[in-house]
């Protein structure tokens, strides 16, 4: 019994994976996208390692479509709301953390800059609500 | 916490402590797995290293969920929580957070923590907990696999239905001093690795089924199909191709072909080496196709037809030529840009546009690639990871039978400034309608990725260099070109994280199209607007 019934979930499961990618996959409501460190409004001189920190979803690395789960995007002094019908953009602004990463070494000019993370899907779009972090400032001296 | 303090405040302010203070907490037990043998490796950048873990992740991280450090040991720390729950979240973005840190590092340098969290009735003071609990919880993490947490009986029943996981259980185990077997589950931060975990019986067992169901249906194919032709494989070498090449086949009939002569007398050993590279090609018909071709190939003597098979079975890019030289390489427009320094590049050849879905697909319907490109024939490759792109050069090199491979970062910088040293290869001034990319021409979203070879070409006849697609050069990402090679080859190390991006994409503006700039992506990652071109050593 528990054997067929695994049987019929390992089908169901291949099947799903099959099915054409959506944009936009729902998120869990209680997803938390937040910076471990540094904290909104911090000064820090030179060079520093931005943690991620996700609670309620899982940490994956991309093209991989499991449930729940998602890579990190670091947005920097972006200021142009998120189009959840694209991938996310991928330039020197939007750093991709593809492999699974859950932290990065983040090297600034001196100033103020600010920070925010988006989860992306196996697709690199924002997951159906977006789950994104608030955006912090950071003052590098 | 609250109650924390009093009981501390308590305990100085009189000294007989009359009842001990008790509670029930979540006591986190973490340790590093092959301490010892890192302290031996590097004591002090060990040492260093998990101080800093310590100080920049563990601490901070227990104080985010709620939680007390209760002390660190020499390669270890023991932490408690109010919440089952904080306790849990906590671990998971410690051992998160780790992986993160570990992937830059070769294997034997990783710091793994094995961690156990137990619920239990314990005995705190000031700086140290005690009582059965905390032992659990030790042995808990003593059973852990590295980069594992392994939580009790007690922990499971109150976080199940709240933190969004896989528990994998783990049944009851005896541990070491504790009189009472302990309930043990595996937390898998990834839910469907619980699925996985559980699957992969089940997945063996229907991989084999299909595997045997697959031989044999390739067995009766090529027994209905290929059987009755008889022995005139000379005939039948010309339908080899063709099945492969069908799907976007409006090329030029098999048989004609450039130059056979000079490869005629390499034809018996070469065939073999053609088999060589079936082996990705699992496929059953495939490799029977193939096997005959050099039996065929030895009695019927040097003949030309199997040749021009071989060579023809391949579409190989557009290529232009570019001579040797030199030029300096970067700009001081960007920090990863700098320093300029001179490079000297020997003569190479380099795709005139970049690789074409139509060019991927054939190495794709050859096995060689991964996966089957989407999109119109003619537009340029995208969603290939650096990883796909070796192999698609390296299915070339071998089906051609050429030294095709990817441009190393000078090279793709000389040939995108066909001989310019200028901000762009048409000028210092950005120009509209020179390149494919965001708000420098008028092609609508949807259209991207446009054909390849849309726009001008540069002074070396060259399409798509900047703009377009982002292209995967040979080299290992470096934030900057200080200690650079300046002969033209690629700055490579083994197994490096990121590989180099050049060009810019249709998604990237202007300041992209540039040629010296640079970007850098994770080796084995897609992203929809990542291509390739080729390059061929003379």
């Amino acid at each position: 019994m528990k054997f067929i019934r695994l049987i019929a979930l390992s089908l169901a499961l291949t099947c799903l994976s099959f099915v054409a990618h959506a944009q936009g996959k729902p998120a869990p409501k209680d997803a938390l996208l937040y910076f471990v460190w540094p904290q909104n409004g911090t000064t820090i001189k030179g060079g520093f390692w931005c943690r991620f920190g996700l609670r309620n979803m899982g940490v994956t690395h991309a093209g991989d479509h499991f449930a729940n789960s998602g890579h990190h995007h670091l947005l920097i002094d972006v200021n142009e709301p998120l189009n959840p019908n694209e991938p996310i953009a991928q330039d020197k602004s939007h750093l991709h953390f593809g492999a699974g990463q859950t932290e990065a070494r983040i090297e600034l000019p001196p100033g103020k800059h600010t920070l925010q993370l988006v989860l992306g899907d196996a697709e690199h779009y924002p997951f159906n609500p977006p789950v994104v972090s608030d955006k912090i400032t950071v003052n590098i001296k | 916490m609250a109650e924390i303090r009093d009981i501390k405040s308590g305990r100085t302010g009189e000294p007989p402590p009359q009842p001990m203070p008790r509670r029930l907490a979540a006591i986190v037990a973490g340790d590093i797995s092959g301490y010892s043998r890192l302290m031996q490796i590097d004591e002090e950048g060990t040492h260093n290293r998990v101080k800093r873990i310590e100080r920049d992740l563990i601490e901070p991280t227990i104080v985010e969920h709620h939680g007390k450090l209760v002390k660190t040991t020499g390669d270890g720390f023991i932490a408690i929580f109010d919440s089952p729950v904080e306790a849990v979240r906590c671990s998971i973005v410690i051992q998160q957070n780790l992986v993160g840190r570990n992937a830059a590092l070769p294997k034997h340098h990783w710091i793994e923590y094995r961690i156990g969290i137990n619920l239990g009735d314990v005995i705190i003071e000031t700086d140290d907990v005690y009582g059965d609990g905390v032992n659990i919880a030790t042995r808990l993490e003593g059973i852990a696999d590295p980069g594992q947490v392994y939580i009790s009986g007690g922990i499971y029943e109150q976080i199940k239905h709240k933190v969004v996981c896989g528990y994998e259980s783990l049944g009851d185990r005896k541990v070491k001093n504790i009189t009472d077997p302990v309930r043990v589950y595996r937390v898998l931060p990834d839910p469907a690795a619980f699925q996985r975990s559980r699957r992969r019986r089940e997945h063996i067992l229907i991989f084999l089924l299909s595997f045997t169901l697959l031989v044999i249906a390739g067995g009766l194919f090529w027994y209905t199909y290929w059987q009755p032709r008889g022995k005139g494989w000379d005939q039948a070498s010309a339908p080899v191709s063709s099945p492969a090449e069908l799907p976007k086949a409006p090329l030029l009939p098999a048989p004609v072909v450039k130059q056979t002569a000079p490869q005629s007398q390499s034809a018996p050993t070469g065939a073999p080496a053609q088999q060589q590279a079936a082996p990705q090609s699992q496929l059953p018909p495939a490799a029977k196709q193939e096997a005959p071709l050099p039996q065929s190939a030895s009695p019927a003597a040097p003949v030309a037809p199997p040749t021009t098979q071989l060579a023809s079975s391949v579409r190989e890019p557009a290529m232009i030529p570019l001579r040797a030289g030199s030029f300096a390489m970067g700009s001081n427009e960007e920090i990863t840009e700098k320093p300029v320094h001179q490079i000297t590049i020997k003569p190479f050849a380099i795709g005139k546009f970049p690789v074409s879905v139509r060019e991927w697909n054939e190495c794709a319907a050859a096995k060689g690639c991964a996966f089957v490109a989407a999109g119109k024939d003619d537009a340029p490759v995208t969603n290939v990871s650096w990883t796909d792109a070796k192999q698609y050069v390296a299915w070339l090199a071998e089906a051609a039978r050429k030294p095709y491979r990817l441009p190393t970062e000078a090279e793709w910088e000389y040939a995108a400034r066909g001989g310019t040293q200028t901000k762009y290869w048409w000028g210092d001034q950005f120009q509209s309608g020179m390149a494919n990319c965001k708000n420098c021409s008028d092609i609508a979203a949807t259209e991207q990725p446009i054909k390849v070879g849309s726009f001008k070409p540069n002074p070396f006849g060259l399409y798509d260099m900047g703009g377009g697609v982002d292209q995967w050069v040979e080299d290992c990402w470096h934030k900057n070109y200080q200690g650079a090679p300046t002969d033209g080859s690629a700055w490579v190390e083994s197994r490096c994280a990121s590989h180099v991006i050049r060009s810019g994409s249709w998604r990237n503006d202007a300041r992209y199209v540039r040629p010296s700039n640079r970007d850098s992506y994770d080796t084995d990652v897609r992203y929809p607007t990542h291509g390739f071109r080729v390059a061929l050593s003379p």
